[in-house]
């Protein structure tokens, strides 16, 4: 009912800061007269103690329940008023913050009149869109204490233990006869300055897995299928050859397949000779002792890496020192010889390639274009190189060639991506949920991700992974279940067309579709971002706090007087409008035509949202986002690009003038960026004064 | 018995330990020495391979810990006694003055306009970097508080002839600025919180686990480096990762510090100082320099395509996923890749160009480049406070002056002492995702530690 509506608008001065350069009082006047506003107030330090006590007192005796904060930026502020909104009793989505400080008393210090102006629409916009927020809630989804790993490596058995040491259950997946992956294929390991055979390290690692009540080891056995989402997974295990699957009830899944050496078939003889060999096949015969008598070695480094289709292997270099090391060890009158392109060790392991050449083992660098050429003369291997040191080619006769050969992931990579609907890239190696950030989980909420199976590592490097992973599944474990926001997307079924699309564009797996093609929204997996939404054809999917309803009324009441000279602008809360609140920070100046308009993600607007600002006179509309590849929602920024394009030509068709739409790709640490976007939108669409 | 953590060091390591422990529901304390926790990666431009905005994927974290319920950040603050038995940590931390009440500090920043004193920023000095006497530390600063550089109290005000004369007040007693502009101008907002007397604070708590999360620290060029000390367009790779910048003192702009005019001829010197002799450049790969030098070309040459750009390497270390990728991107755009040993730099006294004289290690030819701007990759060497923590901590540091791991193979980043465990720089040179990887591991030993 429109009339129990009863909105609160709290307008703060931050000292001089707004009140210095706005009309605070006429502000606070003009909320008063807009409608369903029952209370405006302004504060002096609206986040001071004393002012959010009043605020609270004012909500509860005016019985306010909707509340309209003027302030500074909601991307510091939001949490400390959205938290004062609910111990005044209030549901903290009926919150709506607007920002008169950052996106304008800070950039148009020199035109107060303007800028008050401006601040009323945004106030007028903030009302307009509060009048129509609802409820929300934080969502909830269960989640139990059963873990699955897939795969019995370093990684897997490290994660397994992390896990069953909380007295969670781990279900430990291992598609060999025995745990330890390729720890069972190694001699000793990189950087153990001990030497401890990997053998004897393996059997630690197992022994401890084994003992463990809370690990249940199912070895010769593959996951054959997955069905639901965290915290309510049903995995169907299936023991090698014949047998029955079993499923278990799963709430979290740690990946850790693992990774496997590319034979390099019919390069450098490998194949036709069988002292031709790998590094792992290297170290199986250096573990069996069954190397025999060496006199001479080489060693190829980036055998198939570092060419245009792959990159470097990490981990090469090190292996092949560590492995001269070994031989040299044992046959210390055989001749060793490393030939590389670059020598990739870092740190301390510099210190092992001291240590190898001061045991006699020869480094040559040979040019990326001129690999080195093998051919078998005389019972010998011999190994024609250019040593780019010397600048001339050597010969060097050999009775073992070994290949430091490129590395891809483990070949069930293709099935677990299909059953946990995760991407991998051309070789086989699981993508993460960010570069930098997310490096042990994938996009989607419940899976993780350890070990080799992400990227080649060293075995310290696998132990650390597998157990951050196991901590990534562990939280929401431990807690009991997982939590996200209430900013989620709702699917109004009645007007749904089942197309599906938006089950196929979300990002994060969120939307299911059933057998009747209903699509459903598990909202604790959603993330909010809108691009569903912003895509649906039939506009039946509803975005909490973001709906198309309350935008429309942002923009209708932006643009209510004098629409020409303003511009429409919709900005990402993630990066653009940092990018808004560096301007802001930095005092940089620019034309006071544009009203802005925050969303999660620039893939949330619409082109009914564009075109609404266009049909009601506007004299531009902006779309800004995170500047590429940055975006907090995987690539929504790219789908806002493809959409803005598609939106410029349908506003053609209309009769629009499509240079009237502009996109600006922003970082938050890039205010010049977006003032300067502010000084040319108003000098190109005319509208300086 | 306390479930509480400790998380020392409040960079990306300290913040992905510190949220991963509290999400899990340990009580977390988050201490850093600076005034605001953010560390290496809030100073930089972008992250290698992707070229994502360094401070855009880093600050939505300091928010997240900042308003996490279970995190009490410490800025400003170090460990100053460590008493183990029974478990437990008894810890004593002190808290340097920001002279300014956090609690009433709201960030305006009306404090920082009034200060009429800058003095050049410890970290941006050669590019032209200046800092008020007090300020933030950088935009997106957690807390979003000012400080007051300690300077201001022990005489800079005075040695900048800021002060109004005749005053007989020494400045590191004066309790009343005769000018404290700032003080006037916060009670003009309406506020006092700027206080000049504050003291030292000791602060006590009690844990049951403790992350060292201290960090790494850029190598300082040694001995006039390559003309460093001597030419004013030889910079380290952290001034050039602030030069360009849209947050550094240049707004972003890619320019010489001699006269602020574009750079065209930009040389970045890999491993600098390496093979000039003992003491000269870090003694050992870094491992993330390539790749920072490489996204620096990159950028610089996003910035303006006609920039000529040259690496002068080693080996090239381009060891992770997606970076050979970005070593080929950088050649597609035009960046030269050199394998050359700088051996000495000069400079025209006039036109402040450079001329770098080098080996070139394919061929072991002397050759000459000439060079608008001379770009350092130093190195990354161990905290300056890495050994007087080790002592209060009582844990060892190994031969390079990291942090030791009792066993790196069947115990990573546990210590010899239980319950205290190693993530991020502390342990030695490492890049982000690795950071974040030993964090969340190392969250994972401090919540499991009974």
């Amino acid at each position: 009912m429109p009339d129990d509506i009863r909105i609160g608008v709290f307008v703060c001065d931050c000292g001089t800061n707004i009140a210095g350069v706005l009309n605070v009082p006429e502000l606070v006047a003009y909320a008063r007269t807009l409608k369903h506003v029952v209370l405006a107030d302004e504060g002096k330090w609206s986040c001071s103690v004393d002012y959010l006590g009043r605020m609270q007192d004012l909500i509860r005796e005016q019985r306010i329940n909707r509340v309209v904060v003027a302030s500074c930026t909601p991307r510091t502020h939001e949490p400390l008023f959205k938290r004062a909104t609910r111990e005044a009793g209030l549901n903290p989505y009926l919150l709506e913050f607007v920002s008169i400080r950052e996106q304008v008393s800070w950039v148009h210090m020199r035109e107060p009149r303007a800028a008050t102006e401006k601040a009323k629409d945004l106030i007028k916009m903030g009302v307009a869109k509060a009048a129509l927020l609802e409820e929300g809630e934080e969502i909830r989804l269960p989640v139990q204490t059963d873990c699955l790993i897939i795969g019995g490596g370093v990684a897997g058995m490290n994660a397994a233990l992390s896990v069953a040491a909380q007295g969670f259950r781990a279900h430990l997946v291992e598609k060999e006869a025995r745990l330890g992956g390729m720890l069972n294929r190694l001699c000793f390991l990189s950087h153990d300055r001990r030497r401890m055979p990997a053998a004897r390290i393996v059997e630690t690692l197992a022994a401890r897995v084994a003992v463990h009540p809370n690990i249940r080891v199912y070895t010769g056995t593959q996951v054959e299928s997955v069905q639901g989402y965290i915290g309510n997974y049903k995995v169907a295990l299936k023991a090698n050859g014949a047998g029955a699957a079993a499923t278990v009830g799963i709430s979290t899944i740690i990946v850790a397949t693992g990774m496997r050496e590319i034979e390099p078939v019919g390069q450098f003889e490998y194949g036709c000779d069988p002292r031709v060999m790998t590094q792992l096949q290297l170290e199986a015969a250096l573990r069996n002792r069954a190397l025999g008598a060496v006199s001479s070695v080489v060693m190829i480094g980036c055998v198939n890496s570092k060419n245009d289709t792959r990159g470097c292997c990490n981990i090469g270099c090190h292996v092949a020192v560590k492995n001269a090391v070994a031989i040299k060890t044992l046959h210390p009158e055989a001749d060793v010889f490393i030939l590389y392109r670059d020598m990739s060790l870092v740190r301390e392991e510099g210190e092992a390639q001291k240590r190898a050449k001061q045991m006699g083992v020869k480094f040559l660098r040979f040019p990326e274009q001129r690999y080195p050429e093998v051919r078998t003369e005389d019972g010998w291997l011999r190994v024609k190189v250019y040593d780019l040191l010397a600048g001339r080619e050597f010969e060097i006769p050999a009775d073992r060639l070994v290949l430091t050969t490129a590395l891809r992931g483990d070949e069930s990579v293709e099935q677990v991506k299909g059953l946990l609907k995760v991407s991998a890239n051309a070789d086989g190696f699981f993508q993460e949920a960010h570069v930098k950030l997310g490096p042990l989980e994938f996009a989607s909420h419940g899976v993780s991700l350890a070990g080799c199976a992400k990227a080649p590592m060293f075995f310290k490097e696998s132990c650390e992974a597998g157990i951050g992973a196991a901590m990534k599944a562990s939280i929401p474990m431990k807690r009991g279940y997982i939590e996200t926001e209430g900013i989620v997307a709702d699917i109004d079924l009645t007007a749904c067309s089942q197309c599906g699309l938006c089950a196929k564009r979300c990002p994060y797996n969120a939307i299911r579709v059933d057998a009747e093609q209903n699509p459903a929204v598990i909202k604790a997996l959603c993330k909010g971002c809108g691009l569903c939404a912003a895509d649906c054809p039939n506009e039946c999917i509803g975005i909490v706090h973001y709906t198309d309803a309350q935008v429309l009324a942002q923009v209708d009441a932006a643009l209510e007087e004098d629409p020409g000279r303003k511009i429409i602008a919709f900005v990402c809360h993630w990066c653009a409008l940092g990018g808004v609140d560096m301007a802001g920070v930095s005092r940089l100046q620019y034309p006071p035509n544009a009203r802005l308009i925050r969303v999660m993600c620039s893939a949330r607007v619409s082109i009914k949202m564009m075109r609404r600002a266009f049909e009601s006179g506007a004299a531009g509309v902006l779309v800004a986002g995170c500047e590429f590849p940055t975006c907090h929602y995987i690539q929504g920024n790219y789908a806002a690009e493809t959409r803005v394009k598609r939106a410029k030509k349908q506003l053609a068709r209309a009769g629009f003038d499509p240079e009237k739409l502009w996109n600006v790709w922003c970082s938050a640490a890039d205010g010049p960026k977006f003032a300067s976007t502010m000084r040319t939108m108003a000098r190109e669409l005319k509208l300086e004064s | 018995m306390t479930d509480a953590i400790l998380v020392i060091g409040g960079g990306i390591a300290g913040i992905n330990c510190a949220m991963n422990a509290a999400k899990y529901g340990a009580k977390v304390y988050l201490v850093d020495d600076t005034p605001s926790i953010g560390g290496m990666m809030a100073r930089l431009d972008k992250t290698f391979p992707t070229n994502d905005c360094s401070i855009c994927i880093e600050a939505p974290q300091m928010y997240e810990v900042d308003n996490h319920e279970r995190i009490e950040i410490l800025t400003n603050a170090e460990v100053r006694r460590v008493q183990a038995g029974g478990g437990i940590f008894k810890i004593r931390l002190l808290q340097k003055p920001k002279f300014v009440d956090e609690s009433k500090c709201t960030g305006c920043g009306a404090c920082v306009e009034a200060c009429p004193v800058s003095l050049p920023d410890p970290l941006d000095g050669k590019i032209g970097g200046r800092r008020k006497l007090i300020s933030m530390a950088f935009p997106q600063a957690v807390p979003n508080k000012v400080a007051i550089d300690p300077r201001c109290r022990s005489g800079a005000m005075r040695a900048a002839g800021a002060c109004v004369g005749g005053c007989a007040v020494d400045c590191s007693q004066c309790r009343e600025c005769p000018i404290a502009l700032c003080v006037k101008a916060c009670e003009k907002e309406g506020k006092k919180a700027v206080t000049l007397w504050q003291a030292n604070r000791n602060i006590d708590i009690e844990v049951k686990s403790i992350v060292v999360a201290t960090g790494i620290r850029n190598a300082p060029p040694a001995g006039d480096l390559l003309g460093y000390d001597r030419y004013p367009n030889v910079i380290t790779n952290t001034e050039f990762e602030r030069l360009m910048n849209a947050g550094g003192p240049t707004a972003g702009h890619i320019v010489r510090p001699s006269d602020q005019q574009p750079a065209h001829r930009i040389v970045w010197v890999q491993c600098a100082g390496r093979g000039l002799g003992p003491g000269r450049g870090t003694p050992y790969c870094s491992k993330v320099c390539c790749m920072i030098a490489t996204k620096q070309a990159i950028i610089a040459k996003e910035h303006d395509s006609s920039i000529e750009a040259a690496i002068f390497y080693n080996d090239l270390k381009a060891y992770g996923k997606g970076f050979w990728d970005f070593h080929r991107k950088a050649l597609e755009n035009g960046v030269r890749f050199v394998r050359a040993r700088p051996y000495v730099v000069s400079e025209d006294p006039v036109t402040h160009n450079l001329t770098v004289r080098y080996e070139h290690l394919d061929t072991g030819e002397l050759r000459q480049q000439a060079a608008d701007l001379l770009v350092l990759s130093t190195g990354l060497i161990p905290g300056d406070r890495n050994e007087r923590l080790a002592k209060v901590l009582k844990i060892e540091l190994d031969h390079l002056g990291f942090f030791k791991e009792r066993d790196p193979i069947l115990a990573p980043l546990e210590t010899a002492v239980e319950g205290i465990y190693l993530c991020g720089g502390a342990t030695g040179p490492i890049d982000i995702a690795e950071s974040v990887t030993q964090a969340t591991a190392a969250a994972m030993k401090a919540v499991l530690k009974n």
